[in-house]
């Protein structure tokens, strides 16, 4: 783990008082650490002295099993590396992939492209939003208006793919399927009423004095040490610089929607500019959203692209702006339809990266808050 | 400067809005118990309300939406099945499959000749992963999704092993399940047949043209 | 003879009664949380082998068959006797003060033994309250377990500091009255007396209802039970019939604290019709300690939980101060109001109501705003002073 900066703790030593430290493992059955993650912290009271994640109960050998299946066959399990956001997932590999058969994407499949992946950050967001009040104690309330809203936009991706979570939509040239009949429509009136729950949820959170108490100022994640850690997402616009990939890299057509990145003003970020930067960022992805929606031309969903292909031996890397940070797939391609090696790099371990840091000197509950402000999904963390 | 604990009393008006909006606007706040889409509007109650047709399970089929997959199923056009059965146990979706769930063997006839049928055609199902990747690479478009979901078995071994003859289902029960997706089929299955009738029937006029010249020629020649 | 029936008639109804109320919140709370989170809560469970589901009306009772018939499962290495004692312990107090509410039950006359006649009910109410605090360690010590014994440090810091806001805002009642009499302070606030009506009457209030939220560990002060970081707290190691005791403990002691309250500032059974009907007060009682629970549950549904230290914090440097400045608010309007009657107050009779009779309007209404104001700044005052920097923040767009 990185070099942390002094902690702002004391151990309290008195004559004749000896104390111990508590060392508890907050461990992979917990119902807040997302899934089965495990930190063994050790407490002086009530305070973080020490904090240990270990990883790797989720381990299911993704990276290993693409190279014994054709680029097509691993799609799918790339659905299952973030399992929140299964349709972003597959357009970084789509887009890895196709710069190794340099093949044309479709207009109509670009629109789209860029519609599912902004409705799979409301998705992520939302869900996000909702589980870190979770953590925070209020019994579900603010989770479960999340998931309805969430199932909305399940509806629409189970309408197109077939499947709400694990969608298998993207393929290498453009989409697998068109979307049916009236799915603009409604896709339009989702996105039309997503504002006013929005609103209702900001009303709900947003000025509550003890989310305030307890986000503000824990956390702190400075802006040097974002930047050295490789974080990447939400979490670096927290913590005061502007870089979002669909500014810098525009794949895809994000050069041609007007939207704005929220970031903080300042160098230091903590758990409430995070979860607010997210609130931020669904309503410039409805922005998105409705620019695209009403863009979005006729035409073919799907390049003129081989099924089974052999690309000349070559290596790329094909990376996105996912919800949670820069998701990017490295390929090595050697002439033969599998890949030589096929590498995820996933924006939720390198951001736990700083978790320790992040933790030092503070209570135990905030550690819970801090790990649910990282936003991170064990599939990914673990591969 | 707000109100002392203001943003308190905020949270707590939505709130009460939201039991308030739970009783008399459920298509707003109960959206996932509207089963307005099913015919009689709700879920099923009790064990024996599902509706269940002989032979063919469609109790599943009433309670998710035309979109939605599960596991594949493989399509013949009426009659006895294993007659009209599309699938010619080439077994590229054996092969592209990514959990490798699928187990397939050829039919050979007494001679040991290659008939277009399988003999044995499993999937596991408890492998089976949804991904529809057997559907796309499927050449004779013979393999399609399922929609059915009750599938559990109280035997452990070999119980969730689905085989040939379960797999079996009618081009008429893909129409009531994908009605959208089995027209579109259809369609592209007549668009190649009559692609393929085209070319047959421009190479048979080519045939006769040439037979007929070359039968001129031969007059010719006699004649000579 | 006649002594024992005359005890077994003042409280076996009462246990009954509230018994039955207990299952009936633990219904209305799992229907009204899940209304909140837009949902529907249990509704299957109604009436035994038919497929009628009596809006889920049969579920405390399968919950509490269920219970009966768990295993009883003790961590090896735990303290046996002490791991069975502290739920016993935690639903005793509970159940105790509840004689001490001023429920004029119809069946009772005046040769009853009426328990909240007792001269220091108020004082016997608090004091026994308090063994909640001990049970409550008892339960996260005996388990064994890391995680409990962090809940059971957390409740005993939360329960010991809130019980000094709680009992220094019933001694603004209590000065209002000038008894300690449960029965008494009732009567006090006959017609529409309300306490709740007067500034510091309502500053105590919320105050007491705070504090009563702290005492039965509620949200959003379930930092014992909070199930998100502690699992359970200190009651993770308890299965079947003790967790359900430690249930019943929760619920009763939240009926007997909403119970005081009611009877402190909210004219305990006093509304309207009851010269035609006296039985009605108990209905009235039971229904206002029922929208204080609703209120509790409501909180319980919107809010996070405080953090520990937050929670001290808010304790010791708001309420209690705040709890300070309200006696000392109360006492100098009583002064004010008073005037020079001061000696000729009568004894055993409510004194708010005697300075009420004959005062200035225009003065008292003075009194009153100028208390109101106050209280107000005195409270944003402290809450600037204690948490300055805690606002809602702007941030910066890149293009």
């Amino acid at each position: 783990m990185s070099t942390a900066a002094a902690p702002n703790y004391e151990l309290i030593q008195q004559d004749g008082l000896e104390t111990n430290l508590l060392e508890v493992s907050m461990g992979p059955h917990h119902p807040s650490t997302h899934g089965v993650f495990r930190m063994d912290v050790k407490l002086d009271g009530e305070t973080v002295v020490d904090l240990r994640p270990v990883f790797g109960y989720l381990h299911r050998n993704h990276e290993k099993l693409a190279e014994n299946m054709s680029y097509l066959s691993s799609m799918p399990f790339t659905d299952r590396l973030d399992y929140f956001n299964s349709m972003t997932n597959n357009w970084a590999y789509a887009l890895a992939a196709e710069k190794l058969i340099e093949v044309e994407v479709p207009e109509r499949a670009e629109y789209l492209r860029v519609i599912m992946a902004e409705l799979t950050r409301l998705v992520n967001h939302v869900s996000l939003v909702g589980f870190f009040i979770n953590d925070l104690g209020a019994l579900g309330t603010p989770l479960l208006y999340a998931f309805r809203e969430r199932e909305k936009i399940l509806d629409l991706f189970e309408q197109a793919s077939g499947a709400r979570m694990m969608c298998n939509y993207f393929r290498f040239g453009g989409l697998r399927n068109d979307v049916p009949e009236g799915w603009l429509k409604r896709a339009g009136e989702v996105v039309d009423r997503f504002p006013s729950f929005l609103d209702e949820y900001e009303q709900l959170l947003c000025e509550n004095e003890i989310i305030l108490s307890r986000t503000q100022g824990v956390g702190n994640l400075p802006r040097e040490l974002a930047i050295s850690a490789g974080i990447t997402g939400p979490m670096l616009r927290a913590s005061g610089v502007a870089y979002d990939l669909r500014k810098v890299d525009q794949y895809g057509i994000y050069d041609r929607f007007k939207f704005r990145v929220p970031y903080t003003d300042g160098d230091t970020g903590d758990c409430y500019d995070r979860f607010m930067i997210r609130m931020l960022e669904m309503r410039e992805s409805i922005e998105i959203l409705k620019q695209a929606l009403a863009g979005i031309p006729e035409g073919e969903i799907m390049g003129n692209a081989p099924r089974v292909f052999k690309p000349k031996p070559a290596e790329s890397y094909g990376r996105i702006e996912g919800p949670k940070g820069e998701l990017g797939f490295y390929l090595i391609a050697d002439g033969t339809p599998k890949p030589y090696r096929y590498r995820v790099r996933p924006p939720s371990l390198i951001n736990l990266t700083v978790l320790r840091d992040m933790c030092l000197g503070g209570k135990i509950a905030d550690a819970v808050i801090i790990l649910g402000s990282i936003d991170i999904v064990l599939g990914e963390v673990d591969r | 400067m707000s109100i002392l604990g203001g943003g308190i009393f905020k949270g707590m008006a939505v709130t009460l809005r939201n039991f308030v909006g739970s009783y008399i606007n459920k298509k707003e706040r109960l959206p996932t118990n509207d089963y307005s889409w099913r015919a009689d509007g709700a879920l099923p109650q009790g064990i024996g309300d599902y509706p269940k047709e002989k032979g063919e399970q469609l109790s599943d089929t009433t309670t998710v939406t035309e979109y939605s997959r599960n596991f594949p199923m493989l399509l013949h056009d009426g009659g006895e099945p294993m007659d009209t059965v599309r699938c010619v146990a080439c077994q590229i979706c054996e092969r592209e499959c990514p959990p490798q769930c699928i187990y397939i063997e050829k039919d050979y006839d007494e001679n040991g000749k290659y008939i277009k049928r399988p003999a044995v055609f499993d999937i596991d199902v408890s492998v089976c992963m949804s991904c529809q990747i057997c559907v796309e690479v499927c050449p004779f478009d013979a393999i399609v999704m399922n929609s059915q979901f009750e599938l559990s078995t109280p035997d452990r071994f070999g119980g969730l092993l689905v085989r040939r003859d379960d797999l079996l289902k009618s081009n008429d029960y893909y129409h009531k399940i994908h009605p959208e997706e089995a027209a579109a089929r259809d369609q592209k299955m007549a668009v190649e047949k009559a692609a393929k009738e085209a070319k047959k029937k421009a190479a048979a006029e080519k045939a006769k043209a040439a037979a007929e010249k070359k039968a001129a020629e031969a007059a010719k020649e006699e004649a000579e | 003879m006649s002594l024992v029936t005359d005890i077994l008639i003042a409280t076996v109804p009462l246990m009954l009664i509230f018994a039955t109320l207990f299952a009936f919140t633990t219904w209305l709370e799992r229907k009204a949380l899940a209304r909140i989170q837009n949902r529907i809560g249990p509704n299957k469970v109604g009436i035994p082998c038919t497929r009628i589901g009596l809006f889920g009306l049969g579920q405390p009772a399968a919950d509490g068959i269920k219970m009966i018939f768990k295993e009883n499962i003790v961590p090896r290495g735990a303290d046996r006797l002490f791991h069975l004692l502290a739920p016993i312990l935690a639903l005793i107090p509970s159940m105790l003060v509840l004689c001490f509410l001023p429920l004029d039950f119809p069946w009772l006359n005046e040769n009853s033994v009426k328990a909240f006649l007792l001269d220091g009910a108020v004082i016997f109410f608090f004091a026994i309250t308090g063994l909640n605090t001990l049970s409550v360690f008892m339960a996260g010590w005996a388990s064994r377990n890391k995680y409990s014994l962090l809940g059971g440090m957390r409740a005993v810091a939360q329960m010991v500091s809130y019980e000094i806001p709680l009992v220094l805002s019933a001694v603004i009642v209590v000065m209002m009255v000038g008894s300690l009499n449960a029965a008494e302070i009732a009567n006090a606030q006959a017609g529409w007396n309300w306490f709740v009506f007067t500034p510091w009457g309502f500053a105590a209030f919320v105050i007491f209802f705070i504090a009563a939220l702290a005492e039965t560990n509620r949200s959003p002060f379930d930092l014992p039970e909070a199930e998100s970081e502690i699992i359970a707290g200190y009651f993770t190691e308890y299965s079947g019939f003790k967790f359900a005791l430690f249930f019943l403990a929760e619920y009763i002691a939240m009926f007997a604290i909403s119970g005081l309250a009611v009877t402190l500032f909210l004219g305990g059974g006093h509304g309207p019709g009851l010269t035609d009907a006296p039985w009605l007060s108990v209905i009235w009682f039971l229904a206002k300690i029922f929208t204080l629970i609703a209120v509790m549950i409501w909180l319980r549904g919107t809010l996070p939980r405080l953090r520990v230290d937050q929670l001290m914090g808010f304790a010791w440097k708001f309420m209690l101060p705040l709890s300070i400045l309200n006696i000392f608010i109360a006492g100098s309007a009583l002064h004010l109001m008073a005037g020079d009657r001061l000696a000729d107050l009568e004894e055993k009779q409510p004194v708010l109501r005697q300075l009420m009779e004959g005062a200035n309007l225009p003065v008292v209404a003075g009194l009153w705003f100028g208390a109101l104001l106050i209280l107000y700044v005195a409270a944003k005052g402290l809450n600037q002073l204690n948490r300055p920097n805690v606002r809602p923040r702007e941030y910066k767009y890149a293009e």
